[in-house]
C-alpha cells in the first residue's frame, strides 16, 4: 500500500512537472524539428540560474522569470547560430559541449560569487519571491494521503503552479504543433531540401524552434530548482539522458507525450527501488545500490525503446519509426 | 588491390566558408569578453586542487536522484601530485604530453569505431572506466563482490596479471557488443542517429551498473607510489614514464597494424569508403568486429594506465573523459585514427599548459571550447574529409 | 500559341531567345581539377518547354543546382525575370518564382500527402510563429490553400491518398506528388530533374499529359531527362550538354542529328541508333 502511496504521490511531485516541462521543450526541438539538442541541462541549468541571480539581487519574481527566459534566448541563439548548418551528430555534440560547459563554469571557483561555485545557490536565497505568492497557510497540509508543505520549498503551492505551467505549455505545443509553423518544422525533419525548395528559411526556423524550446527548458529548470536548489552537478548529462529518455518514453512529438513520460519514468523508479529494496534482500542488494540499480533499468529501457519501440507509448507508428 | 579514391573534395576543404569564420569569431570574441568579465567580478584564479561538492539536501526521494556522484571534480587532477620542475612551462608541457598520450590510447577506438561504421559511440567512455576498475577487481587485496550475489572474496593477483585479463575481458565485451548489439542493428538498417541513442542508453546503463558494483568512492590500483625522477627542466614520475612508455608500444602497434598489415590496410579501406571495399572483397563484418575489439581492449589499457598516473580511478573517470575523447577525436578528424592520436595530444598540452593562464579548474572547460570551436570552423578536423559533415 | 517562339532562333550553343525568363552568363563550376559546369551563355524561352539533355557526367544535375541556389559556382552570373539570382539561397530562389523537383523524390514521408501539399504553398502567415499561435490570423489562408491543394490532388490523381502517409506512396506516386507540391506556390517556372526516373510507363503518359498542361497554364518549364521518346514528344526546344558545356541547341527533331551530340553520346553508345536511347538504358 505504501508503495502505490509512494508511486502515486510521484504522479503530481513538483520533480515529475520540471521534467515534463522540459520535455515538452525537447519535443520542440526533437519531436517537431529533428534536432538533436543533448545539452538540455543546460537550458535548465542556464534557466535556473537566471532566476536565482536576479532574485538573489533583489529583483521581483516577474523580472526574474523574464531574465530566466532572455538567458535561455540568447544561450539558444548562441549556440544555434554556428551549429544549427551541422548534421545530427556533430549537432549533439556541440550540445553536449556547451550545455557541460554552462555546468563547468557554473562550478568553478572563478564564478564562485555569482553562482555560488560547485555548491549552488541555497533555497533561502531565491525562493522567498515565489513562496511569498503562495495562497497556501505556512504549514504542513494534509491532503488526502499526502502531507507537504503549504508554501515552503516542494510545497502544495509549487505543485499547483507547477502543473498548471505543463498545461500552459502542453496547450502551447498543442497549438503550434498544428499550426502551420509546426508544419514547416516536420517538413525540415524530415528533409531539409525540400522545405528550402519550397521557399522556407529552414534555418530560421530552427532557430526559432531552438529558442522556443530552450525557454520551456528553462522554465522546467526553475521549477525544478524552486523544490530543490540550484546545483550545477545535478543538471548534467544525465539529467538530459532522463529526459531524452521520458520523451521517447511518452511518446516523442505527441502533445502529452512528454507528460505521460515524466510520471512513468518517476513512478517506475521509485516502484522499481521500493520493490527492489523490499523482495531482494539488502545483502544481494543494499540501499545504496539501489539507486545505481534503478538507473541501470533506466539505460537498458532507453536502449530497448529506441530498438524496438521508438515511438513511444502515445507516438504514431508510421510518423515516428526513426528509420527516416 | 585497392586504388586510392582521387579526393575531389579535399580541395573543397580548403576554401574556407568566410561567414562561418566569421560567425565564430564573433562568437569566440563574445564569449572571451564574457569569461573575462565574469572573472574580473570573481576572485582570481587560484589553483583548486581539492573541490568539495556539498549536495542540497534533497527534500524528496526523487532529487536524489539527479545527482549522479559525490564528487564531480575535472576528470584527471594532473596537478596534485606534480611538485613543480624548475620550469613551469616545460612541465606542463610534459604533463600534457603525458595525458595526451593516454587519452590517445582511448580516443583512437572512438575514431576507429566512427570510421568503420559512423557511430558516435557515447559508451566508450564506460570501456575506459571499465579496464581501470576491472583490473582493481582482480589486484586489489581488499574484498570485493559481484552484483546480487551476497559473497566477498578477495582475488589480489598481483597487478600485471590483473591488467592483462581485465583487458582480455574489456576486448571481450567489445566482441560481444557487436556481435549482439551492434552487427543486428546495422542489419536491420537501424539510422546512425538512432544507434547514436542506443549507446547513450548502454552509456547510462553501464555506468550505473559500474557504479552499483564498485560503490561510487575512489579506488586505487597499487599502493606503490609514483616516485619522481628529476629531469632537470621537468620531473616525471617513474610509473607515469613506464606508462608512457606501454602507451607508446600500443599506438606504435596499432599504427604498425594499420598501415604494414593486410587487415590493417583492410580496416583503412573501410573506414573510407565501406561500400567500394565491400565490392573489393574485404569482408567487412569482419573488420568491424575487429576494430570493436581493438577498441575496447586499447580503452582498457587507456583506463589502466590513466588510474596509475592518477593514483586512482573512479566509476566515473571515463564518463568524465567522454567529452575530451570527442574533442580530441573530432579536432584530429573523426574516422581518422592518426587523427585521433594528434588530437589528443593537442588537447592534452592545451588542456595542461592552459594552468599557466588560467585556474585549475577551468582547463577542462579549454578542451570543451576546442570541441566547439573545431565543429564551428572545420568540423572535418585537422585530417578529416569535408563530405561527412554537411 | 499560333507563332513558334522559336521559329527564328538560331540552332546554336547559348542561342539567344526572343522572351527570355533566364539568361546565365559565364557560369562555371569546378571540384578539385573537375571542371563540372562551363557554361558560356544560356537562356530558357518564356512559356515553353525545354529540355535538358546530355550523357551522365555531363553536368545537368549541378547546372540545375546552381540555378536554383543549391550550389554556388566559383563564377557566373543569371537572371530570373530580370533580377539577379546570383547568391541567393535556394528559399529565396524559390519565393522569386523558380521552384524545382529532384532526382531523388523528396516527398516528405512522415508527413500526409495533403499536409506535403499544403506546405508548398507561399504566403501563409501561420507559418510565423507569432500568428501560428492565433489561429483566426490564419484559418481562412489554410481553408484556400486546402482547396487548391485538393485541386492539383484530383488532377494528379492523388486525391485518394490525401491522408495517407507520403512514405506509404508508391515511387511514381511520389513523384507525382512532388510535382504537384512544387505547384502550389504558382511559380513562374518548373525545373524538373529526371521526372521519368523510376517511374512505370503506364505512369509515364501522364506525367507527360501534365507538363504539357502546365505549359498551357504559362508556366515554363526546363527538365533533364535521359528518355528520348519524352524529350521528342513534348519539349519545344532542347540544350545539349557534355562534360560541362553546352553543344547544341535546337528544336527536338534536328538536335539530335548534330553530329556535336551524335559524337557526345557515341562514347556510350556507338551502335545504338541514338532515338532508342531511353531511361531503361541511360537513367540509374
Amino acid at each position: 500500500m505504501e508503495i502505490l502511496l509512494d508511486a502515486l504521490a510521484e504522479v503530481f511531485a513538483p520533480t515529475t512537472a520540471a521534467f515534463a516541462i522540459a520535455a515538452i521543450g525537447l519535443n520542440f526541438h526533437f519531436g517537431l524539428t529533428g534536432l538533436l539538442n543533448m545539452g538540455v541541462a543546460g537550458f535548465m541549468l542556464v534557466g535556473m540560474y537566471g532566476y536565482a541571480i536576479t532574485t538573489q539581487n533583489g529583483a521581483p519574481i516577474w523580472l526574474a522569470i523574464i531574465v530566466a527566459c532572455a538567458a535561455a534566448a540568447t544561450f539558444a541563439v548562441i549556440l544555434g547560430w554556428p551549429t544549427l548548418k551541422l548534421r545530427g551528430d556533430y549537432l549533439a555534440i556541440a550540445t553536449i559541449a556547451a550545455a557541460e560547459l554552462v555546468r563547468y563554469l557554473g562550478r568553478s571557483q572563478s564564478l564562485q560569487p555569482l553562482t555560488g561555485g560547485s555548491t549552488g545557490i541555497r533555497g533561502n536565497e531565491f525562493k522567498f519571491t515565489f513562496e511569498a505568492l503562495s495562497p497556501f497557510p505556512n504549514e504542513n497540509i494534509t491532503i488526502l494521503f499526502w502531507t507537504y508543505h503549504g508554501t515552503l520549498s516542494s510545497s502544495w503551492w509549487l505543485r499547483v503552479v507547477a502543473w498548471l505551467l505543463v498545461a500552459l505549455f502542453a496547450f502551447t505545443f498543442w497549438q503550434l504543433a498544428r499550426s502551420p509553423w509546426g508544419r514547416v518544422l516536420k517538413g525540415i525533419r524530415e528533409d531539409e531540401d525540400a522545405v528550402r525548395s519550397l521557399g522556407k528559411n529552414v534555418y530560421s526556423y530552427k532557430m526559432q524552434a531552438l529558442v522556443i524550446g530552450g525557454v520551456i527548458c528553462a522554465f522546467g529548470g526553475v521549477v525544478w530548482a524552486l523544490g530543490n536548489s540550484v546545483q550545477p552537478d545535478s543538471m548534467g548529462r544525465p539529467t538530459t539522458f532522463w529526459i531524452w529518455t521520458l520523451l521517447l518514453l511518452g511518446g516523442a512529438a505527441t502533445v502529452f507525450g512528454p507528460i505521460l513520460g515524466s510520471i512513468l519514468f518517476w513512478v517506475s523508479l521509485v516502484v522499481v527501488r521500493q520493490v527492489a529494496s523490499s523482495v531482494i534482500p539488502d545483502t544481494w542488494l543494499s540501499p545504496i545500490e539501489l539507486e545505481p540499480f534503478s538507473l541501470v533499468l533506466v539505460g537498458i529501457t532507453l536502449m530497448c525503446l529506441v530498438i524496438f519501440r521508438p515511438q513511444g507509448v502515445l507516438g504514431n507508428k508510421r510518423e515516428l519509426a526513426l528509420n527516416g | 588491390m585497392l586504388r586510392d579514391i582521387p579526393d575531389l573534395e579535399g580541395i573543397l576543404t580548403k576554401t574556407i566558408d568566410r561567414r562561418a569564420v566569421l560567425r565564430a569569431l564573433i562568437v569566440l570574441v563574445l564569449a572571451a569578453g564574457a569569461v573575462t568579465a565574469m572573472s574580473l567580478l570573481g576572485s582570481s584564479a587560484v589553483a583548486a586542487t581539492s573541490e568539495v561538492a556539498a549536495i542540497a539536501a534533497p527534500t524528496d526521494a526523487a532529487a536524489a536522484a539527479t545527482s549522479i556522484a559525490p564528487t564531480e571534480a575535472e576528470p584527471i587532477d594532473t596537478t596534485a601530485a606534480t611538485s613543480p620542475g624548475s620550469n613551469r612551462v616545460v612541465q606542463t608541457l610534459v604533463n600534457g604530453i603525458v595525458f595526451g598520450l593516454l587519452l590517445a590510447l582511448a580516443s583512437v577506438g572512438v575514431s576507429l569505431i566512427y570510421g568503420t561504421t559512423g557511430l558516435s559511440n557515447f559508451a566508450h567512455g564506460e570501456q575506459v572506466t571499465l579496464g581501470a576498475l576491472l583490473t582493481y577487481f582482480f589486484t586489489t587485496q581488499q574484498e570485493v563482490s559481484l552484483p546480487l550475489i551476497p559473497v566477498s572474496f578477495t582475488i589480489g593477483w598481483p597487478l600485471i596479471p590483473s591488467a592483462i585479463v581485465a583487458i582480455a575481458l574489456c576486448a571481450g565485451t567489445g566482441w560481444i557488443q557487436d556481435k549482439f548489439l551492434w552487427s543486428p542493428l546495422r542489419r536491420r538498417k537501424v539510422t546512425i542517429v538512432q544507434q547514436m541513442i542506443v549507446s547513450i542508453g548502454l552509456s547510462l546503463a553501464m555506468l550505473n551498473f559500474i557504479q552499483w558494483w564498485f560503490g561510487a568512492q575512489r579506488v586505487r590500483l597499487t599502493i606503490i607510489s609514483d616516485e619522481r625522477i628529476d629531469m632537470g627542466v621537468f620531473d616525471i614520475g617513474q610509473i607515469t614514464l613506464l606508462s608512457v612508455v606501454i602507451s607508446l608500444l600500443c599506438l606504435a602497434g596499432v599504427g604498425y597494424f594499420l598501415l604494414r598489415t593486410r587487415l590493417g590496410r583492410a580496416t583503412r579501406a573501410v573506414s573510407d569508403n565501406p561500400a567500394l571495399a565491400s565490392a573489393s572483397g574485404i569482408r567487412v563484418d569482419g573488420v568491424v568486429r575487429l576494430v570493436w575489439v581493438m577498441a575496447t581492449g586499447l580503452a582498457a589499457v587507456g583506463g589502466i594506465l590513466l588510474a596509475l598516473y592518477d593514483s586512482g580511478t573512479a566509476f566515473d573517470v571515463g564518463a568524465r573523459l567522454l567529452l575530451l575523447m570527442f574533442a580530441a577525436v573530432t579536432l584530429g578528424g573523426l574516422g581518422q585514427a592518426f587523427g585521433a592520436l594528434v588530437g589528443s595530444l593537442v588537447v592534452g598540452i592545451s588542456v595542461e599548459m592552459s594552468t599557466l593562464w588560467i585556474g585549475t579548474d577551468l582547463k577542462y572547460a579549454v578542451a570543451l571550447a576546442i570541441l566547439i570551436l573545431v565543429l564551428l570552423l572545420r568540423p572535418q578536423g585537422i585530417l578529416g574529409r569535408a563530405e561527412r559533415v554537411g | 500559341m499560333a507563332d513558334n517562339p522559336f521559329a527564328s532562333v538560331p540552332h546554336e550553343p547559348g542561342a539567344p531567345k526572343p522572351d527570355a525568363i533566364v539568361k546565365a552568363d559565364h557560369v562555371h563550376r569546378h571540384f578539385g581539377g573537375l571542371t563540372a559546369v562551363d557554361v558560356e551563355h544560356f537562356e530558357v524561352q518564356r512559356h515553353a518547354i525545354t529540355a535538358l539533355i546530355g550523357p551522365n557526367g555531363a553536368g545537368k544535375s549541378t547546372f540545375f543546382n546552381l540555378l536554383t541556389g543549391f550550389d554556388k559556382p566559383q563564377t557566373g552570373e543569371w537572371q530570373f525575370n530580370g533580377h539577379s539570382l546570383v547568391g541567393t539561397s535556394p528559399a529565396k530562389v524559390a519565393r522569386a518564382g523558380k521552384v524545382r523537383t529532384f532526382q531523388l523524390t523528396k516527398a516528405l514521408n512522415r508527413m500526409t500527402v495533403i499536409e506535403n501539399m499544403r506546405l508548398g504553398a507561399a504566403d501563409q502567415g501561420g507559418e510565423n510563429f507569432f500568428k501560428a499561435l492565433v489561429p483566426p490570423t490564419w484559418r481562412t489562408r489554410e481553408k484556400d490553400i486546402t482547396v487548391r491543394a485538393e485541386a492539383l490532388l484530383k488532377r494528379f490523381k492523388l486525391w485518394e491518398k490525401r491522408d495517407d502517409y507520403a512514405g506509404s506512396l508508391s515511387g511514381g506516386q511520389r513523384k507525382l506528388l512532388e510535382m504537384a507540391r512544387a505547384l502550389m506556390s504558382e511559380p513562374e517556372m518548373i525545373m524538373l530533374d529526371e521526372p521519368m526516373a523510376g517511374v512505370n510507363p503506364a505512369l509515364t503518359e501522364s506525367l507527360l499529359d501534365h507538363i504539357v498542361e502546365l505549359k498551357n497554364e504559362g508556366v515554363t518549364v526546363l527538365f533533364v531527362e535521359h528518355d528520348m521518346h519524352m524529350v521528342r514528344r513534348i519539349s519545344d526546344w532542347v540544350v545539349v550538354m557534355a562534360e560541362g558545356r553546352i553543344i547544341a541547341e535546337g528544336p527536338p527533331d534536328t538536335v539530335m542529328s548534330n553530329p556535336a551530340v551524335q559524337d557526345a553520346y557515341l562514347g556510350a553508345h556507338h551502335d545504338t541508333d541514338l532515338s532508342e536511347i531511353d531511361a531503361t538504358e541511360e537513367g540509374k
